[in-house]
Formats: structure tokens, sequence, C-alpha cells
């Protein structure tokens, strides 16, 4: 990890600390105070020159936090309205691929809609609330406040956002089963040392590793450059190991991790949810899938190295 | 805390030039080789590749030249073993000796030891076995019988070894094997090298369930082997056996086995199939991407000088699933009217991997072992 990087994850820490427990309107004066916003603005551009490895990093520390905030889509959002070349809103922004399900649509001064050819800037009209499986997604009708040519895609970055937060939030789940595993005792060792939760908390850290992995790998695409595929590949194997994952995680809480007292299901919650926001199985799935079939049997291998070798 | 931290994969020199010297390789020897014997591919010897990769420098890869090796880079290495798997290239004669017995020699032999051995494994000549595994022994590694008792004349073996692979094919076993007379569990073992043509060391195969010859037992009569035959320290046995085994368990032979699968499919199905089948395809390459994305971190930080256990544990954890689960994906999506009796290429390759694929989990430390040693590592034990 780069030196810069260390520093950018203290205050970030920091920053989530001094955040917990507040309510959005609270919470926003410090996080904007803070910049963050403009972790991906270019220096340049007057922002922190922040590079994808440091999103992902970022956003899964938001991840092991409960904060209840547009973070990761604040931060999208201004980056995509400053390369668009279009004004900030100033407050809470949000990124959509359709207004019918916009994360924190209800607070958000901003939400920002790219499909690979235009990006389009909405000012929420009205917002019709929807029950949430963990953080708000919102259906809102929209007046248009600025429109300009982009090739970036919400749906691929919101993906990419889902990514990181849930690597947070599974490492969070995983770090919570061992600790209350290794403090309950039952038949007089702890639960941590019954071989047969050994071995479904192995599973465990391996779906969170292959998150990890997986996250990693597209932040790597997309400081390269394009990185359709791996975010696709990333996200499909982000929800299955949400599947896996938090199954895991309640089976070896018991009936505590499935009360309302318990924070366990602050974590779980969220990745359920997260698990079709931005593309569920089926939909990466197609993509991935896509990219094999015109690759063909023959030509997915090399089509598979040529995107992380050098041109030589 | 991050549980599996990317090291990034860079390898030096021109890499597509390096992949495309070994798919040329690959280009003129395939012509014999059978598909299905490609799957799973390092489990299959081939006497004239094996020489051929040899002569093209293309193994020994990172040793030094005076013993026949050619100084490359880890990771270029790691590049041409993963064209090489991705390939089907019969390449299992020699895997053992070029990944694990060469380098063994090469950090604890003696300057004999080196000259007899590694240049000739580099040829692709000289193939080897590792007898760790004895009779009832399962899992527990460390419960081995078979002694050596030292004489005037040299170490006298007796004993048995068993599930050695391509002890046929050998000429020559890297064993584990009790010095000191009475010593319990991991004291008082020592490693030796064995010529194989050793008279009282008797091979007899086991044939596996896919009806292939790979298993071995193999016995020690009274088999007198010279002094010089020890390797490393006496009694520092096990301590050299359990070292580095983080080696053998991230490469990328731990989640390739069954690719030749996903490529028999996609070329099978055509480029607009049934959506469910799509579907499968995608998902099995997110499963290859995430995996290939591991395996080359660990290799990173193997290169790095790290010892990363418990990472290089994940990797094969989630590539033997993976590697094991393809074969019964595959057979459960394929449409209701797929043939399994058919001799196309799909049916046959599905046929031997629905079976030989029960094999990856078991070989180089069972799922539970590995899933213990990831559980360690977390601090549960």
């Amino acid at each position: 990890m780069s030196e810069n990087r260390t520093l950018l994850l203290d205050s970030a820490a920091a920053l989530f600390d001094d955040l917990a427990g507040l309510e959005i309107a609270a919470a926003w004066p410090r996080f904007d105070a803070a910049g963050l916003a403009t972790l991906l603005v270019p220096e340049d551009a007057g922002g922190f020159g922040g590079d994808w490895g440091d999103f992902f990093a970022v956003l899964r520390l938001a991840g092991e936090n409960t904060l209840s905030l547009p973070i990761g889509e604040t931060i999208l959002a201004t980056r995509l309205l400053v390369d668009a070349g279009l004004d900030v809103p100033t407050g809470p922004l949000s990124i959509a691929t359709s207004l019918d399900a916009v994360p924190f649509g209800r607070h958000a001064a901003g939400i920002v809609v790219a499909d690979g050819t235009r990006l389009t800037l909405y000012r929420a009209a009205s917002v019709t609330a929807a029950a949430a499986s963990g953080d708000p997604l919102d259906a809102v009708t929209g007046d248009v406040m600025a429109s300009a040519p982009s090739t970036a895609c919400t749906m691929h970055l919101g993906a990419f956002l889902r990514v990181a937060q849930s690597a947070g939030a599974l490492d969070k789940a995983l770090r919570m089963a061992m600790d209350y595993t290794g403090q309950r005792m039952q038949f007089g060792k702890t639960l941590s040392q019954q071989q047969a939760v050994q071995q479904s908390l192995a599973i465990l850290a391996v779906e969170t590793a292959a998150i990890d992995v997986a996250g990693q790998g597209a932040a790597a695409a997309l400081d390269r450059g394009e990185a359709a595929f791996e975010i696709a590949a990333a996200k499909l194997r982000t929800n299955m190991a949400i599947g896996t994952g938090t199954s895991i995680a309640h089976q070896v809480h018991g009936a505590i991790g499935f009360t309302h007292e318990y924070d366990l299901h602050r974590y779980t919650r969220r990745l359920m949810g997260w698990r079709s926001e931005f593309g569920n199985d089926r939909h990466w799935a197609e993509r991935t899938g896509a990219f094999a079939l015109k690759a063909g049997g023959a030509g997915l291998w090399g089509a598979l190295t040529a995107r992380t070798d050098k041109a030589a | 805390m991050t549980v599996f931290s990317i090291h990034a994969f860079d390898p030096p020199g021109d890499v597509p030039a390096l992949r495309q010297q070994v798919r040329t390789l690959v280009a003129t020897h395939e012509g014999a080789w059978d598909p299905v014997r490609r799957t799973n591919c390092w489990a299959t010897g081939d006497r004239a590749f094996s020489r051929a990769l040899g002569e093209a420098g293309l193994l020994g890869m990172i040793w030094p030249k005076r013993y026949g090796g050619h100084e490359r880079h880890p990771l270029e290495r790691y590049v041409v073993l993963e064209e090489l798997l991705a390939a089907g290239a019969p390449v299992g004669g020699h895997w053992i000796a070029d990944r694990q017995t060469g380098p063994h020699i090469l950090k604890l032999g003696t300057e004999a030891q080196k000259e007899k051995y590694v240049p000739a494994i580099a040829r692709g000549e000289l193939w080897a076995c590792i007898g760790l595994s004895e009779p009832n022994a399962g899992s527990d590694l460390a419960s081995v019988r078979t002694q050596a008792r030292q004489t005037d004349k040299g170490w006298v073996l007796n004993g048995q070894k068993i599930w050695t692979s391509g002890a046929h094919e050998a000429g020559l076993m890297l064993a584990l094997v009790r010095t000191q007379e009475g010593s319990q569990r991991h004291a008082g073992l020592s490693q030796f090298l064995i010529d194989m043509d050793t008279p009282g060391v008797i091979v007899r195969p086991i044939i596996d369930m896919a009806g292939n010859h790979d298993f071995n037992e193999v016995f020690f009569e009274d088999a007198l082997i010279p002094h010089g035959a020890l390797i490393g320290e006496e009694g520092a046995g096990w301590k050299q056996a359990t070292a580095e085994l983080a080696l053998e368990r991230s490469g990328p032979e731990r989640y390739l086995s069954s690719y030749l699968l996903l490529v028999a499919l996609i070329d099978a199905v055509g480029e607009d199939p049934d959506p469910q089948v799509t579907a499968l395809i995608g998902r099995l390459t997110a499963e290859l991407w995430t995996l290939r994305q591991m395996s080359m971190s660990v290799a990173a930080k193997l290169a790095a000088g790290d010892d990363p256990m418990v990472e290089a544990s994940v990797v094969k954890d989630l590539g033997n699933s993976f590697e094991q689960d393809l074969p019964k994906l595959v057979q459960a999506a394929l449409p209701a009217d797929f043939n399994l009796a058919d001799g196309s290429k799909l049916a046959r390759v599905l046929r031997h991997l629905l079976i030989a694929s029960h094999s990856f989990s078991l070989r180089g430390g069972t799922r539970e072992i590995i899933r213990g040693i990831i559980a360690r590592g977390l601090g549960l034990r």
C-alpha cells in the first residue's frame, strides 16, 4: 500500500468514527468539510487526485462501518460531473441507472444517470420511499438540471462501489462471527474450538477474500483504463460471496444474530440489498457470458491474459 | 484489515512474446494429444514434450545456469505454467521435479547431489515423485514408519509409501523416512534422494476410479542407498518437508484442472446459446477471473520473498472447489437432449472430469486440512 493511501485511510477512518451515529443532516456538513467528496477529482481540478485503488480502499472501509450515508455515490457523482464539465450541486449526491431505484434518493441534492454515451443530472421532484433491505433505495421523479456527452456508465461504477462496500461489510461480519464464536461457550468449549464451526468460518473467510480480490482486480483494471469485463466479473463474484457469506455469518451466531439489538443485521441487510443493486447475478452473468462467447473457447484464455499483460 | 491483499503481478520482459513462445510450442506438439488426457493435464506425462520444454529453456527456468537452469524471473515461470495448463499440455511427468524436487535439491543438497540431479531435471529427462504418504496415515503425514538404518555401506531402507503419484515413471524419489529408531511424530525424520532403479525399491500400480495409472505403492525391502543420499540435515526431515508448502498450494494447477471443459462447452454451444447456458459460462468465467487474480497475487508475494501460507490455502480451497464443481454445473445446465454417451469432445471430456474431479480436493492436502490451516491463520486454533 502506498504511503499516501495509508494516510488517506487513516483520515477516512477518523472521519467515519466522527460521523458514526449521526443523522444525515448533522453528518453531511462534516463530510463536506473533510473534502473526501473530491477523492477522484484530479489534483489540477482542485481535487484529491486519488486513483481507483484508493476509492476501493476507502469505500471498503466505509462498508466496515454502519454509516448510512451516500459517501461512494457522492464521490462518484462528483467525479463524473467534473469530468463532464458540469457544476457540482452542494449536498449529498447519488448515482443511478434509472430514477426508479435511486440510492438515498430522498436525501440527494442531485442524481447522476450515465449510460456510456450521455450523462444527465437530475434534481428529485418527488420521492416514493421504498421499503429498503438496508440503505434507502427510492423511486423518484426528477427534473433535468444538466446534461452532457460522457463515456461514463453508472451501472458499472455503481457495481464497483457495491463490490468495495461489500468487501468491508462481509469482512466485518467475519470479524463479528470470529469474536462471537470465540467467546460463546457450548459443550465445555468455545464455539470457535468446534471443528465444524472452524470449517464454516474458513469458508466465510475464503468468500471474503474472493470479494477483496475481485474488487482490487477491478480497481486495477479501472486504473489501466477500460474495465467493463472486470467490473462485471467482480460484481458477479461478489454477489455469489454475499449469498454464501451472510448465511454462514448468521448460522454461527445463532438466534442472537437475528435480533434487532445485535449489530450483525446492519451489515447483512445491506449486503443482501447490494446484491441486487447495480446488477444481480443474472445481469452480470449475461455480460461475462457474452465476453466468453465472443472470445470463443480457444480464444478465451488469450482474451483474459491480454487484459492483464502490459503491452510489450 | 484486508483478508486478502493483492500484490501486483509484474513480470519483467516481454510477457506477450513469452506466452507466444509457449503457444507455438504447444501448437507443434498438440496433434498427438488426446482431448480427454489434456484435461487435468498435470497428471499426464509425455517424455517427448518434457524434453521439448527442456530444450526450449522452459524447465528449471529460475535455477542457476551452472546447473542447467535459465535464471529467469519466478513470474516468467508462472506465465509459462499457466499457459501450459490452460492449453492442456501433458506436463505431469516433470511437474513435481520442476516445481519441488529441483528447488529442494538446490536449496539443501550437496554439490554432488546438485550436479547429479538438477541438470537432468532441467533437460526434462529426470522425473521425480514424492515419498510422503504411508499406509493408514491419511492426512497425518508425520506418522511415518518407513525406516532408514545407517550401515558402513550406506543407508538400508525398509517400509512402504503409498499414493505416490508417478512413481512408476520417476527416476528419483524425495522421501521422508524415520532415521532415529523409536522416535515419535515429527522428530527423528530425515529426507533422502532415492534412485528408483535401486535394487529393493519395488513399485506396484494402483489403478484409480477413472481407469488411470497415476498412484502407486512403493516398497523398500532392504534397499541400500549411499551415505550421500541423505539431503539436508539428519533429523530435520519434517521441517524440510513442510517448508514452502505455499509453493505447491497456490499455483495455477489448483484451479485450471477442468478449464478445458469450459473451453469445450463454449465451442460446442455456439455464439448464441440458451440463456441458462450463457449465464453458467458467465459465472464460470467470473470465478476463473477471480481465481487467476488470486493465484497471480500469491505468486507475486512468493516472488517477493513472502510465505503467504494462508492466502495460498485460500487459492487451493477456492480453486479446488471451482475445478471440482465445474463438471457438475456443466452437466446440470446442458440441454435435456444432450447425450453423455456420444463421442463428441464435450461429452468425452465431461464424462472423464465427472469422475476425475473427485481427486481434486484430496491431492496436495484435503479440503478439511486446508480449511483447518485457514482457521489457524484466522487465530481460531
